[in-house]
């Protein structure tokens, strides 16, 4: 019995179909098999080619119109008061209901498009959920806050410097007259 | 009424002079139709009919009704790994690609895990060996566990370099080779596609594989294109192989006694006759 070790020629049934044409292979198990049900594509072997040129591949990237408004909410009010709880199957987090509000409201079309996604906000307050704004507008606060007191502070240091230095420069002025005073005394 | 071309019709395959093979010692000598009992050759009537009759129809065993896409997105079989990951065959098979992560088609792995549940009930239907390959440590022992209730066998350690292809050396002539492959995970430990792709290609064994975004599907004879990491995807493959292996081989059983039955009943009938009928010379 023969048998053919050649896997980047043909497929297997290829291979098998020759040999039992020629009469050199007994019928396997699963040649009928493969015969009445084939898969989708024969395995053949195939070598792993690079692209060249601007040939690309075919797959798509995945962006649905919701995710404009996922995007400024998780900028503006960061991940969720509440965290993703993913074990259950059908499970709705903040963002999303926060995105079936927004398109409620916009399909209702009685408020203005810069004025939705506060609207949505508000909405989503008054059915309980309570967003707290992320950082971009704390940090900025708070940052200009910093920079006045830091501009503060070293105002004060650099005048407190300049009195230093011009109470030294009397002193200098003074010493001589103080040193001899002292010589003076000393002596 | 045969589903298949004429030229492999057994007349015309092995001709006119069929002499019995006694003490074959071949390697790769498979469970054939024939049986060879000295001069007699059983009535090929019951034997055919055992075998042709679940090829009659597509899908024969109902396979399609053990799953559904709820159940394949809620095993998280659509996803795949990243996109720098992806292999360059597997594209066909992917929908799209989520914030860099790969997301497999699911339309396309139902009809694929349809054909390949329908293959793999076939051949335990005639009673072929399966062999359940995987390099994956977190899943070794459910693997064994599901070979061991199917009734089949299981290779998820170490795979050596010559087991199919030296396997008369190294199990000793005579062996019977497993009539399929079936790989839950294609990838050994070091992200290669596994060995036994290769050889079962090699050795004209059909393979059945479960291929994720990083895997070829190449030489794979059924690939179904899903993800091999999740607990809950590797779950649900080995459920669905465990119940198709017992169904077929629970209906082999029924049909074994059937005909049994019905050749008792002939036999009684015509009493001159026995279900052995001489070859006339």
């Amino acid at each position: 019995m023969a048998g053919s070790r050649v896997q980047k020629v043909g497929s297997v049934f290829s291979r098998t179909r020759d040999l039992l044409r020629v009469g050199l292979l007994r019928q396997p198990l699963w040649f009928e098999v493969y015969a009445a049900c084939p898969p989708r594509r024969e395995p053949r072997y195939r070598l792993p080619r690079p692209r060249y040129g601007r040939a690309r591949d075919g797959v798509a990237e995945l962006f649905y119109p919701e995710d404009r408004v996922r995007a400024k909410f998780y900028r503006v009010y960061g991940s969720g008061p509440r965290p993703f709880d993913l074990s259950q199957p059908n499970y709705k987090s903040t963002c999303q209901r926060f995105v079936e509000k927004y398109n409620e409201l916009k399909e209702e079309g009685k408020i203005e498009e810069e004025k939705l996604f506060e609207e949505t906000g508000k909405a989503l307050l008054a059915s309980g959920i309570i967003l707290q704004r992320r950082g971009t507008d704390k940090v900025t606060q708070q940052s200009h806050q910093d920079a006045e007191a830091r501009d503060f502070v070293l105002h004060q240091q650099l005048q407190s410097v300049l009195e230093e230095m011009q109470g030294k420069k009397k002193d200098v002025e003074e010493q001589p007259p103080e040193l001899t005073q002292k010589e003076n005394l000393v002596s | 009424n045969c589903p298949f071309p004429a030229y492999l019709s057994r007349e015309s395959i092995l001709g006119e002079q069929q002499s019995p093979s006694k003490n074959n010692s071949c390697v790769a000598e498979q469970h054939g139709r024939e049986r060879w009992l000295g001069a007699f050759v059983l009535l090929p009537g019951a034997d055919d009919r055992l075998l042709t009759e679940p090829l009659s129809q597509p899908d024969f065993f109902n396979v399609k009704e053990l799953f559904s896409l709820k159940d394949l997105f809620n095993a998280r079989v659509h996803l795949g790994h990243k996109k720098g990951c992806r292999h360059r065959f597997m594209e066909p098979y992917i929908f799209g690609c989520r914030l860099d992560q790969d997301i497999i088609d699911l339309d396309q792995t139902m009809d694929h895990l349809q054909l390949a549940l329908n293959f793999t009930a076939h051949i335990a239907y005639r009673k072929g060996i399966i062999l359940f390959v995987s390099r994956n440590r977190q899943f070794c022992h459910l693997i064994e566990s599901t070979a061991r209730e199917c009734g089949e066998y299981a290779h998820t350690r170490y795979w050596q370099g010559g087991l199919l292809t030296n396997a008369p050396i190294q199990f000793g002539s005579g062996v019977r080779l497993p009539d399929l492959l079936i790989f839950l995970s294609s990838l050994n430990n070091v992200f290669e596609p596994h060995v036994a792709i290769r050889d079962a290609a090699k050795m004209n064994i059909p393979t059945v594989g479960v291929v994720d975004t990083n895997c070829n599907p190449c030489l794979i004879t059924y690939p179904i294109p899903g993800n091999d990491d999740s607990p809950t995807a590797m779950e649900l493959y080995c459920k669905l192989f465990k119940m198709t292996i017992i169904h077929a081989k629970d209906y082999r059983k029924q049909r074994e006694v059937f005909h049994e039955l019905q050749s008792k009943a002939e036999g009684e009938e015509m009493p001159g006759k026995g279900p052995h009928v001489p070859v006339s010379p």
